[in-house]
């Protein structure tokens, strides 16, 4: 009986000295775990490009979009050339690769600078009076297109201002 | 993003489209020379064109123009309207 009883106590005790090292180290693991869950849902952590608040878990390619005069073909070439992935989030980014993307973007003309110079060009259209700069004035479609259906954004952008 | 989106109008090897006219022999022409009547709306405007008058053929008359530096490099046709803008007439019988 007492032989048994040892080793069943034995038994025991060894199982419990094999869980508990097992134990702590699911704790240790699931405690960073703990911390990403933790991280994931306050996407209020953001990343500056260019003056502009992105969040974290934002498709990059997709950020850079935002800018106006950046589309789909720029904004990959602009990751290709700092070789980041075209599927890379806000949040995987390097703080020098950040920093390498706000110096490049500083440097293009984007935003209001092309805005600025778009409708510049339409003015000097429209003050030297060329058939073009005229459609625009009227908020007619410019390019010859067929004015008898249709043209619902010309008629929406083309102003004495264009809307951009 | 293609370099050359701009020169997509026309072909490159023809250069811009020009038209022989009939230019005033002395620059600037002398006062009260009449303005270049021509209906070759696609002549491009040359850089020698500037401070001349043209009178532009709008399908049924001329129209007269002042080239300014601006023109330069467009077509003489773009400065003249070949459209009316269209006006409700009351007809008188109905």
């Amino acid at each position: 009986m007492k032989f048994r009883h040892q080793t069943t106590c034995g038994k025991t005790f060894g199982l419990t000295e094999d869980f508990l090292p097992e134990f702590n180290e699911k704790q240790q693991v699931t405690a960073p775990n703990d911390c990403q869950d933790t991280s994931q849902p306050t996407h209020f952590k953001m990343v500056f490009i260019l003056g502009v608040n992105f969040p974290e878990r934002n498709l990059l390619k997709k950020s850079l979009q935002t800018f106006f005069g950046i589309g789909g073909n720029s904004s990959a070439r602009l990751m290709s050339r700092f070789n980041i992935h075209p599927t890379c989030r806000v949040g995987e980014l390097a703080n020098k690769q950040v920093l390498d993307l706000t110096a490049v973007l500083s440097e293009m003309k984007i935003e209001n600078d092309l805005r600025r110079e778009v409708l510049n060009d339409i003015k000097r259209m429209k003050e030297t009076g060329t058939y073009r700069g005229r459609r625009h004035a009227l908020g007619l479609p410019v390019r010859g297109q067929r004015t008898r259906t249709q043209i619902k954004t010309p008629v929406k952008l083309n102003r004495m201002e264009r809307r951009l | 993003m293609l370099p050359t989106r701009a020169l997509f109008g026309r072909s490159v090897w023809k250069g811009p489209n020009i038209v022989p006219l009939r230019l005033p022999l002395t620059i600037p022409p002398p006062p009260n020379t009449p303005p270049i009547r021509t209906t070759k709306r696609a002549a491009t405007i040359l850089p020698n064109f500037v401070g001349l008058r043209f009178a532009v053929h709008n399908g049924k008359t001329y129209v007269e123009i002042q080239v300014t530096e601006e023109m330069v490099g467009r077509k003489l046709g773009e400065y003249v309207a070949t459209r009316k803008r269209f006006t409700y007439k009351q007809s008188k019988n109905k």
